[in-house]
């Protein structure tokens, strides 16, 4: 029944991005309003704290690193949060950064469901990709967890996820193929109900089977979006090598852009992992790793600092350009609400404190800078986070209470 | 004494709450434990309570605080105990008796966790099994996630399957399916032969220049220190396959050493010092006697171009010299098929009737440009004798054409036409200037025109510059496609020095998007019988499945396959089908599988662990007889290693016990190390692949990990190690003299490498690495919120000194005395492996970075490799080994311990380390590591049958 009407509704030509929201729309009303993005930012080794927070309250142009920011008035720095539980997970806290699930360094973690995972549940229905998942190199694991707490491989290769948002497949043959999968998957279910009777390990099959129903609603989610033909975009991703780490997190910045633009999705995560070994941005060539443990030394914080400023220019202009594109009755930055921010406070002595938080766009009423009273869970500013976009949930990893801290 | 009754007590009331749990259970054996339970108390206040006790608390440790805590398993005691490593050597010892006495108690008292009974097949297991499955060779690994996450092991059970996964299985699934029993046929085979490269500008010259009938590389290294290479210009792979490339080459130098070319796949494209490149395929090595014919084999996808970088220090920046790399040509041949009809169909539609045309292959193949493939052709304004239109389409742009100045200079306008007589889509015109002379003739900008009849011609519909600096292909792109008859370039600027009209072009194409019709030779299936299909999936199913399996459970994969041969009447295709829903089911994809018998489940094992795949015949065929025996297992693991596939397990293990697979993330510096590259980096690991292989294959002691006086080298890995006479690039065993401190797992440039971070080397990092892979100490985690410290540059006294803070923290030296000091004792070893005695600081360099041979640094302070490790003292590496080596059963058990979690996905429990630890021989010399592995094996496999 409803897939007919998303049918009906594309086969008259509407512009395909909003479907399913200005269907459900303008069956209440006639107010028209732009879909609502997310994405999260982990620069998992953290920034160089006196730089980072401005040393004057609620005055950015006080923060050494912020103060070049071109949106100011639609951002908020937070100070004081943390994740509980976290006093001697060093890097594995990375893996908690969305969770907030303690103790990731111990032998039997499982991690729990991922901040961006159960907005995509709701905010990912009605497009094409219900969320995209990036890091900077392969390593398979960055910012989000399935419902089961195992990690969902990111994308890293710029070209193939460009690829993946706008470039046309064969069409027929994956009619053909999606189909073929679905008879797959129905062998493989009465395989499944065989097994059973003959008493095979329950809980081997049962995990099985819903790998199986999740695969079969992204076959129907496929099927749908077939029928509609992807966005086209100019192909603006830099080719710079000379500093390769920096093209990079400015390409996946662009394609985050870009996803968010057309709307390809409307949650992403982007880990910024800690690469191992050196790299190379404008100014600084060493370890990233090896930096940040600068133990207070000078000359190691000013490499340091390089790196940080490059990953911030980055983000900056990613900010600045969602403002400049004008959609309904305000800008894109308005309607995406830009979490970014660490699992470390201090990334010399590796400790979980004070993360470096900015939430920025999202159409809240910003103020610059909040400092928290006292250590106050993270898991309460993504609690409020999910009520802002309407999830009905008491409920985050650690979080105490929704606060109210963004306004409007 | 009051301390020892309260842990007493403490003890017997947590032993009777366990009880009170388990009532039926203990009711008959109940009077052993407390026996056992009361001795060992004993043992426990006779040997460990006079430092651990709750005011004592040596090395933050308080057995009465940890016996107390619910849950606490006793691990860190237990293999403590075992390795010999408490009581401290100085302190009185139990006896062997008594060892084993409070081992038992401790392995009785852990909670048996649970573990997730099933796993996941990796992404590697996937991959090679349904090569063998189909009798293909195609490397999907890349296409599919790594799931391991933060485990060591791929094989961990905590990993559990996701829908990425399953996903990307399905698709991986498609594409091996595809290959092995392709839907439109078997390409053509061709064969290409080239020596022309595709781009050669003037300043590449001092790099590469054309010699004799070919191309000579004389170092191929940019001024940055990037490595070049050189794309081979007229051989594109048409399809994805394997392919067969032949350099016809031979050295050019006075030098001993062989020079070698590192031939690369990539997708071509022109930067100045381009980070190069993408995909290593293969080194030869070539001495001076006479051009010889040097095959490779390589997997190549369309799109991508062969090239070639060459480097020697000998030839290194020599302007002029005639040295170097000599390499007459380049012939390809492919896509390889390796038999015909291929092995895949004989192997899976075995006994069913093939109708296969010859396979369709063109012997010789000419250089063709786009414009000849399209029919077409080309006319020029005029020539100079010897610079004809044709040299602009021979694939160099050394040799090109030139309007005509002498006797007479041709008078403006120039241009060249092409004909596109078939009317075929062309997108726009590639153009290379020609490289070398001085620029005379070069064009600046153009003009392009469109016309059906070369008479009229109308506006031009482009108008643009060239870069006149750089020799690459410049596309130039038509505002829209275009089927026009003819097409004009007319030059409308060029470079004169003289001051006369002229205009010269080094090559002239065109670009189409075309596809190339590709030939293909089709296999069909002349059997249109359900009972044929049916036949098919239950062969493919049994060995995938590895079992025996019903009519009635293959129906639903039956179905599969019958529906789809009813819907499109394809054989192959209905088979392929059935073949995915096989590959991409819970029976292939968890394991353990459902399998009809044990011994099917034990083969099924074996293979999974030693072969990274499925069983072949003669282990099915064991299975349905269910021959296994220890001896037939014994027998069987034994041939198992003996065959190729083994080397999967050697570099699966390797990559994953050793960390090896971390080995590419790290490029060391080339301010410190100007002498590692590319060809380094490529055989670092191979030496330590084939060494462990060696070890496994000859049954050697297991003191061989830590200690030998040989290891396997080649011309680059020799010069490395310092050791002269090696020459050519071939792989082969080598010995050490007794002053070498080679030798063993732990002095090989790889393990070297891989921990430590390209720049400096952290005694912290590298003992955490030995201690844990090799030494095996169990450690408890670091206590909260400490400062990590980390090595700096050439700052080595002052790291030391902070290292040894932690002798006087008594928190951080209960565990880093058992880390820092091996450690320590690599110290010699840089980040790249090699010997050294004195530290590299690293020094500024004055504008660009410019590489050079000796590098950007001085040398720092002496290396301190001196430690101590339990009491025993030692100087440098080689004390470290006799150290190690003081106890093989302690190297054993961890190797033990580590190929079990290899093989099965999870730890050993506290019982099973026990039996583990029995495995091992008390004689040293007979602790050989094929053994081992055997009977960790045949001990889990058969654990897994209760």
């Amino acid at each position: 029944m409803r897939n007919i009407s998303r049918k009906e509704f594309l086969k008259v030509g509407a512009a395909l991005p909003l479907a399913m929201n200005s269907l459900s729309l303008s069956a209440k009303g006639k107010e028209k309003s732009s879909p609502r993005r997310i994405i999260f930012i982990n620069n998992s080794l953290g920034f160089y704290a006196p730089y980072f927070f401005p040393k004057k309250r609620e005055d950015l142009s006080t923060s050494d690193y912020l103060k070049g920011m071109k949106t100011k008035e639609k951002m908020t720095v937070f100070q004081n949060f943390f994740h509980p539980g976290m006093e001697t997970s060093n890097h594995d806290s990375e893996k908690s950064f969305l969770t907030g699930t303690p103790n990731p360094e111990s032998s039997n973690f499982v991690n729990g469901t991922s901040l961006d995972q159960l907005l995509a549940k709701e905010m990912g229905k009605d497009t094409r990709f219900p969320f995209l998942n990036f890091s900077i190199y392969d390593r398979g694991w960055g910012c989000s967890w399935n419902d089961r707490g195992s990690a969902i491989p990111p994308m890293h290769d710029e070209e193939k996820i460009f690829e993946m948002l706008f470039e046309e497949e064969d069409l027929r043959s994956k009619k053909q193929q999606l189909e073929n999968d679905q008879n797959i998957l129905n062998c493989l279910r009465r395989d499944l109900q065989q097994l059973r009777n003959q008493g095979s390990d329950p809980g081997k099959l049962d995990n099985y089977k819903a790998l199986i129903g999740e695969f079969e609603s992204r076959l129907h989610h496929e099927k749908f979006w077939l029928e509609a033909k992807k966005p086209k975009v100019e192909k603006s991703l830099s080719e710079d090598k000379q500093f390769e780490f920096s093209t990079k997190v400015r390409n996946l910045f662009e394609l985050a852009k870009l996803a968010f633009q057309t709307d390809s999705t409307r949650v992403i995560t982007f880990s910024m992992d800690w690469i191992y070994g050196a790299i190379k941005v404008p100014g600084a060539t060493g370890g990233w790793h090896t930096l940040s443990h600068h133990g207070g030394r000078k000359n190691v914080i000013a490499q340091l600092s390089q790196i940080e400023i490059d990953t911030l220019k980055h983000f900056n202009n990613f900010l600045f350009e969602l403002e400049q594109i004008k959609e309904g009755n305000g800008t894109l930055l308005d309607h995406t609400t830009v979490v970014m921010g660490s699992n470390f406070g201090d990334s010399s002595n590796h400790t979980c404190n004070n993360l470096p938080m900015i939430v920025a766009g999202g159409g809240y009423q910003h103020e610059a800078h909040k400092v928290m009273q006292k250590p106050t869970p993270l898991c309460n500013l993504y609690l409020e986070l999910l009520h802002k976009h309407n999830m009905d949930i008491g409920n985050f990893g650690s979080s105490e209470r929704d606060m109210d801290l963004l306004k409007g | 004494m009051n301390l020892f009754l309260t842990l007493r007590r403490r003890v017997i009331l947590y032993l009777i709450t366990i009880s009170g749990l388990s009532v039926s259970f203990l009711s008959d054996s109940q009077s052993k434990v407390t026996l056992l339970e009361e001795e060992s108390i004993g043992l426990l206040e006779q040997y460990c309570l006079d430092c651990h006790d709750e005011e004592t608390k040596k090395g933050n440790f308080d057995l009465s605080d940890l016996l107390d805590e619910e849950g606490h398993d006793g691990s860190l005691i237990f293999e403590n105990l075992i390795t010999g490593r408490m009581p401290p050597a100085d302190k009185k010892q139990p006896s062997s008796t008594q060892r084993r006495t409070l081992l038992d108690w401790l392995s009785k008292r852990q909670n048996s966790k649970a573990i997730n009974s099933y796993q996941r097949i990796s992404r590697h297991e996937f991959v090679h099994s349904l090569n063998d499955l189909l009798g293909v060779k195609l490397d999907l690994t890349g296409n599919i996630p790594e799931d391991r996450g933060t485990h060591d092991f791929d094989s961990d059970r905590k990993i559990l399957l996701t829908k990425e996964m399953l996903s990307s299985y399905f698709s991986a699934a498609d594409e091996m399916l595809e290959f092995a029993l392709p839907e439109k046929g078997f390409p053509q085979e061709r064969i290409w032969v080239t020596n022309k490269i595709k781009d050669s500008h003037d300043t590449y010259n001092i790099y590469t220049r054309n010699y004799q009938e070919g191309l000579l590389f004389s170092w191929t290294r940019a001024n940055n220190g990037n490595n070049y290479s050189f794309f081979y210009d007229n051989f594109d792979p048409p399809v994805k396959g394997w392919y067969e490339l032949t350099f016809d080459a031979k050295k050019l130098g006075n030098f001993e050493e062989d020079i070698s070319v590192l031939v690369f796949s990539g997708k071509y494209y022109f930067a100045d010092d381009r980070p190069q490149p993408q995909r290593l395929l293969d080194v030869i090595s070539l001495s001076n006697k006479e051009v010889k014919s040097h095959t490779i084999r390589a997997f190549l996808h369309p799109g991508e171009n062969v090239s070639v970088h060459c480097y020697s220090k000998h030839t290194f920046r020599k302007k002029k010299a005639d040295q170097g790399a000599y390499i007459k040509q380049l012939k390809a041949r492919g896509p390889l098929v390796d038999d015909w009809p291929p092995r895949t169909y004989q192997k899976i539609f075995k006994g069913l009737d093939m109708n296969f045309p010859p396979r369709k292959s063109i012997k010789t193949s000419i250089l063709q440009t786009k414009l000849k493939a399209i029919g077409g052709s080309l006319s020029v304004s005029s020539y100079q004798v010897g610079m004809e239109k044709e040299k602009m389409q021979d694939g160099s742009n050394r040799t090109f054409w030139h309007s005509q100045f002498s006797p007479t200079v041709a008078k403006a306008p120039h241009f060249v036409v092409l004909k596109n007589p078939a009317k075929k889509e062309i997108n726009g015109l590639s153009y290379s200037k020609w490289s070398g002379g001085n620029g005379n003739g070069q064009v600046k900008s153009y003009s392009i025109y469109l016309s059906d009849d070369a008479q009229s011609w109308g506006d031009p519909i482009l108008k643009g510059k060239v870069d006149i600096t750089r020799s690459y292909e410049q596309p130039i792109l038509f505002p829209k496609k275009t089927k026009k008859e003819y097409i004009k370039f007319l030059v409308t600027d060029a470079v004169s020095l003289d001051g006369k009209s002229i205009a010269s072009i080094g090559k002239l194409d065109v670009i189409t998007s075309l596809p190339q019709a590709i030939s293909t030779s089709e296999i069909s299936l002349l059997s249109r019988s359900k009972k044929d299909l049916k036949k098919v999936i239950r062969h493919f199913a049994e060995r995938a499945f590895s079992s025996d399996i019903s009519e009635e459970e293959l129906s639903p994969y039956y179905n599969v396959s019958l529906n789809s041969f009813k819907e499109l009447e394809d054989f192959v295709i209905a088979a392929r089908a059935g073949f995915k829903a096989i590959i991409c089911s819970h029976r292939f994809l968890l394991a353990p599988g459902e399998h009809s018998n044990k011994s099917y489940k034990i083969a099924s094992d074996l293979s999974r662990v030693l072969w990274l795949s499925v069983p072949d015949q003669e282990l099915l065929n064991l299975s349905r007889m269910e021959k296994f025996t220890t001896q037939t297992l014994t027998e069987q693991i034994n041939r198992m290693l003996k065959d190729e596939k083994s080397l999967r397990m050697i570099h699966s293990f390797c990559s994953q016990w050793l960390n090896l697979r971390s080995f590419n993330k790290v490029n060391p510096s080339l301010k410190l190390y100007p002498n590692y590259n590319d060809l380094l980096n490529h055989y670092l690991p191979i030496e330590t692949e084939k060494y462990l292989n060696h070890l496994i294959q000859e049954n050697l002691p297991i003191s061989y990990l830590i200690d030998s006086d040989f290891s396997f080298l080649n011309q680059r890995l020799a010069q490395h190690y310092g050791i002269a006479g090696i020459i050519g690039q071939k792989m082969r065993k080598v010995s050490f003299s007794p002053e070498a401190p080679r030798g063993g797992l732990l002095t090989m440039g790889s393990v070297l490498k891989v921990t430590a971070d390209g720049f400096d080397t952290s005694p912290i990092l590298r003992g955490a690495w030995v201690s844990k892979n090799i030494a095996g100490n169990t450690l408890s985690p670091p206590p909260e919120n400490i400062t990590a410290i980390e090595p700096e540059h050439g700052q080595a006294t002052t790291l030391r000194e902070q290292i040894e803070q932690h002798k006087e923290k008594k928190t951080c030296y209960a565990c880093h005395k058992s880390i820092d000091p091996y450690g320590f004792a690599l110290e010699n070893f840089d980040a790249t492996g090699q010997w050294r005695t004195k530290y590299r600081v690293k020094k500024p360099h004055n504008g660009t970075f410019q590489f050079r041979l000796e590098g950007y640094y001085h040398l720092g302070g002496e290396v301190d490799a001196s430690g101590e490790i339990a009491t025993h003292k030692f100087n440098d590496v080689f004390g470290l080994k006799k150290i190690l080596l003081s106890d093989h059963r302690k190297v054993a058990y961890n190797f033990t311990k580590k190929f079990f979690e290899y093989a099965n996905g999870y730890k050993p429990d506290l019982k099973e380390r026990l039996q583990l630890f029995k495995l091992i021989p008390e004689n040293g010399k007979e602790c050989r590591i094929k053994d081992l592995i055997t009977k960790i094996l045949i001990y889990s496999l058969r654990e897994g049958e209760e």
